[in-house]
């Protein structure tokens, strides 16, 4: 669906409720031309989308009007996310949080670049230079802020799950916040959330750069691992676990410690041998 | 085939071992004494040959793991969920209790012969064992399937035909009749 | 003498000492043909020939059997090594006979929750299983099967401790770990045995509490906790390995003190043998990650070491104590009995089923055995033919002597050969069958492993040759002990 819709309304003026009502319900479509993708309370499921392809849509930016996406990870691994610049919600600290997690991963460039796709057909490549602005990586040339097509933003969203709804109260869009790790055109990690914890895109990069990690724990509950991720300071911590692994051989230390200086008569007393009874 | 080959590595080994205690408790017929210095020496020798087996086989095997460092990726997916019991085997993600069932009793996963596979496993309740062995009745590879982690096992499965899996942890009552079946084609 | 010399045991301590590990002796040939015949029936149930029982009962025959096992041939290391203990040191009676009640009681309690209430977790009781049955066992049977952990945890942990601290009320700790060998420093004569059970039951304490605390967390699932699996099965792999391994390590011990007898040769700790048993005592702890290869949530480098402490434990097992066997007895003026021959043959156990489990902590080669009947292949080849017969070897070594009862040699020859032809056939089915990929713990084999079935049946012939061997030796060595206990 074409957002500049080319029909003209007619000209009699008998026809001018119908106009009125023509106009309405093409506001309605282009409102719900604004929208995308299932909504939903729980954030994508990589499962889901994981090694499929991401269609190799025509995106522009401030640098460069026509450029394909393929363009991009052909040369290299690349880290996908999509937000709108008039975002009064959650873009702005995601973005903040992956450009803290990038930092902490580091690679960027070497290893990796990243794209940051704008959803929103009313952002313009100069609207996409102002938040590279605000996040303080305007000249930073792996950090690459695009805009696409709306037919295009529908492909690269289907292809991760990702949804947008139009909210018409607070003139903003709902939408989940996800960032994923695109390899030779396939989606091979993605981090799904209200912010991208540290330890979790380390392991992201890890996988980009060819280092498979063979097993992951699922969310929920557990109680005594060893080391348990801490939303807070976004970071792993010493859990229960790891102490009751060193318990053991510190119990056997401490035996070790009764029995030979706490519990015996120091020093040994030889023994007299002749009167053993045992051969 | 790996398991013929260990095989037959311990049966040379465990031989050799062997034969040595028989050739020992021949010796005790023409008794002398033990000269020390000979023992120590043989001893000294026997030291450097093992170290130097041992280092030679962990340089060939440590590299190599079931987790490989592969920068192939991989073209599937297949999710696996064991339960007591039965293996949950599906294309798509298992998310609960009746996916589970469904992916159990549906047709069987089709995995292209030659495709790189990524088995995606874990358990609904108590540790279970995922094994895949190949048309021919050899396990090719496993990993454990336990509750609260995914496992991830890639394989590039070349030879077509029925793949059965079987549980390798025992699991229960049901242990030993907990299957899951996938194709190749 | 010194005139601060203290005499060890006066002689009627001595005789109850004595009676003690006959008591011992008695307790652990009793267990033996029971558990053996549980055996029996499992591989008899695996070839097909109880259609109509249900599986539930091999599972938990499984579980009383592997357990029943891992316990007498503990008790019985450490009955014999405290009985030849008593040489250097003076372990306590009381705390002998406390274990000696505590594990009738504990065994006692198995047998009901597994023969009485269908308890099939198998030996190492992964969590959750234990508390996830699907209706075959009831949470009574649960409860008894820890409460009999509980017990025999309870009692064997302070036996261990006693033992250790007599050790320590003779030697130093210096002393005891050989470290004045080591060092080439003067000090007293350490004998091997005082080395190899300093060593072995310091890293007992540590699988005891490791266990502890796997049922402490057991308690707290039955709680409500929802505990990391990963972590309970490092814990409860790390208790299972140790209580193993060090079972056989004082079996080991047992012979470095009493093979030289038979040798007439010495066979003296020295810097080698001290710096071999120092190094068990860093490796044995790490060498459990063997078990959780499969897991690959465990980091990989933990893996890796896992493989590199395995492998490392064969060059002190190697190149000390086989090769100090081997040079005990080769061309020596050897006494060879049914006592001294099951002690050297059971270094060769140790040794083949050694072997088997050095390959398969490869993990590449782990993929494809780990769980095939290639595990019980190796573990039954260094208990059934390594440590067991080492103990069987001290039983009648001890029988002999404290009743005086002489041997027949023809007997003896013929118990030794229907025990090696039995059991070593017996191992070569599991082998065979772990490396033809049939999976282990099974109750039957499906259509996909039929042939596990075909191996079982030739299992059983060779399990009936081994019965016989087993049969013999306990109408021989039964009746020393039973000579020896009104001795």
């Amino acid at each position: 669906m074409r957002r500049d819709s080319s029909v003209k309304p007619p000209r009699s003026r008998t026809m001018r409720p119908g106009l009125v009502v023509f106009v309405l319900a093409l506001a309605a479509l282009a409102q719900a031309q604004q929208s995308f993708g299932v909504p939903s309370n729980q954030p994508p499921n990589e499962d889901f989308y994981v090694y499929k392809q991401i269609p190799d849509v025509a995106i522009e930016t401030g640098a460069s009007t026509a450029m394909r996406l393929s363009k991009i990870w052909s040369e290299k691994p690349l880290l996908l996310t999509m937000v709108f610049t008039r975002c009064a919600g959650v873009c702005s600290a995601f973005l903040r949080s992956l450009r803290a997690a990038v930092s902490d991963a580091q690679g960027l460039g070497q290893d990796y670049r990243i794209v940051v796709l704008s959803f929103d057909p009313r952002d313009t490549t100069d609207d996409m230079e102002m938040v590279a602005e605000s996040l303080g990586v305007k000249l930073d040339p792996n950090w690459i802020f695009a805009i696409s097509s709306a037919a295009g933003i529908r492909q690269v969203a289907a292809a991760s799950g990702f949804w947008f709804q139009w909210d018409p109260s607070a003139q903003q869009y709902d939408h989940p916040s996800l960032v994923e790790a695109i390899d030779r055109g396939r989606v091979v990690r993605m981090l799904a959330g209200t912010n991208v914890p540290r330890a979790s895109l380390r392991e992201v990069i890890q996988e980009l750069r060819g280092r498979f990690v063979p097993s992951y724990a699922l969310a929920g509950k557990v109680a005594f691992r060893c080391f348990e991720y801490d939303p807070n300071r976004d970071a792993y911590r010493l859990d229960w676990g790891l102490l009751f692994m060193l318990l053991p051989a510190t119990s056997a230390v401490l035996a070790v410690v009764w029995a030979f200086f706490l519990h015996r008569e120091s020093p040994p007393k030889p023994y007299d041998s002749s009167s053993a009874l045992i051969r | 085939m790996i398991q013929m080959q260990a095989f037959y590595v311990f049966l040379g080994v465990a031989g050799l071992l062997a034969a040595v205690f028989v050739y020992t408790i021949a010796s005790t017929r023409r008794a002398r004494d033990l000269d020390y210095h000979t023992a120590y020496a043989l001893r000294r020798k026997l030291l450097y040959v093992l170290l130097a087996v041992l280092v030679v086989g962990l340089g060939m095997t440590l590299a190599k793991t079931p987790y490989p460092r592969d920068k192939d990726i991989p073209e599937q997916v297949v999710f696996v969920v064991g339960k007591q019991f039965s293996f949950g085997i599906s294309a798509s993600p298992i998310t609960n209790d009746d996916e589970y069932l469904a992916a159990t009793y549906s047709t069987p996963v089709q995995v292209p012969a030659g495709a790189f596979v990524e088995f995606r496993v874990t358990s609904f309740d108590v540790n279970h064992g995922f094994s895949v062995y190949d048309p021919e009745g050899h396990l090719i590879a496993q990993t454990q399937a336990m509750p609260g982690y995914v496992n991830r096992l890639r394989l590039r499965l070349t030879q077509p035909g029925r793949y059965r899996v079987l549980c390798l942890e025992l699991c229960g009552s049901g242990h030993h009749r907990m299957r899951g079946v996938f194709d190749v084609k | 003498m010194a005139s601060n010399a203290v005499v060890l045991f006066d002689e009627s301590e001595m005789i109850r000492f004595r009676r003690m590990t006959v008591i011992w002796g008695i307790t652990a040939l009793v267990l033996l043909p029971i558990l053996a015949l549980l055996g029996y029936f499992m591989r008899l149930f695996q070839s097909g020939a109880f259609p109509q029982i249900r599986p539930e009962w091999f599972y938990a025959v499984l579980t009383l059997h592997s357990l029943g096992m891992v316990g007498t041939w503990f008790v019985g290391a450490m009955a014999g090594v405290s009985f030849l203990l008593l040489k250097y040191t003076r372990p306590s009676l009381a705390v002998s006979k406390f274990s000696f009640w505590g594990t009738l009681l504990g065994v006692v309690l198995l047998i009901v929750c597994t023969l009485g209430g269908l308890f099939g977790t198998g030996w190492y009781f992964l969590y959750p299983l234990p508390l996830m049955s699907q209706g075959v066992w009831q949470p009574w049977a649960t409860l008894t099967f820890f409460i009999a952990l509980a017990i025999l945890g309870v009692c064997w942990t302070v036996w261990t401790l006693d033992i250790l601290r007599s050790i320590a009320q003779r030697y130093s700790l210096r002393a005891a770990l050989g470290l004045n060998y080591v060092f080439g420093e003067p000090g007293p004569e350490v004998p091997p045995l005082v080395l190899i059970t300093t060593v072995s039951l310091i890293v007992g304490v540590a699988g005891f509490v490791a266990a502890v605390i796997v049922i402490a967390l057991f308690a707290a699932r039955a709680l409500g906790v929802n505990v990391d699996p990963l972590l309970m099965k490092n814990l409860t792999f790390f208790f299972g390995h140790i209580l193993v391994n060090i079972t056989m390590y004082l079996g080991v011990a047992m012979v470095y003190e009493l093979l030289p007898t038979y040798a007439g040769r010495p066979w003296k700790t020295n810097r080698v043998v001290a710096i071999a048993w120092d190094a068990v005592l860093f490796l044995i702890l790490f060498a459990y990650f063997h078990h959780l290869y499969m897991d690959f949530a465990q980091p990989q480098w933990v893996q890796r070491f896992g493989q590199i402490c395995s492998y490392g434990l064969a060059v002190p097992a190697g190149v000390v104590s086989i090769f100090g066997t081997l040079a005990l007895v080769y061309a020596a003026r050897m006494r060879w009995t049914l006592a001294s021959t099951l002690l050297f043959l059971g270094i060769m156990g140790w040794g083949i089923g050694g072997i088997a489990a050095v390959i398969d902590s490869t993990v590449e080669v782990n993929s494809h055995f780990h769980n095939t009947l290639w595990v019980p292949a190796h573990f039954h080849t260094y208990y059934l033919m390594g440590v067991v017969l080492m103990i069987l070897g001290f039983i009648d070594h001890a029988g002999k002597e404290i009743s005086g009862l002489e041997e027949n040699p023809r007997r003896s020859k013929l118990t030794v050969i229907l025990l090696l032809i039995g059991g070593y056939g017996f191992l070569s089915m599991f082998f065979w069958a772990g490396a033809h990929s049939v999976p282990r713990r099974y109750a039957i084999y499906p259509l996909e492993v039929a042939q596990g079935t075909e191996y079982a049946r030739i299992a059983v012939l060779f399990i009936t040759v081994l019965l016989l061997g087993v049969l013999l030796y306990l109408w021989e060595t039964g009746r020393r002990c039973l000579k020896a206990l009104s001795a």
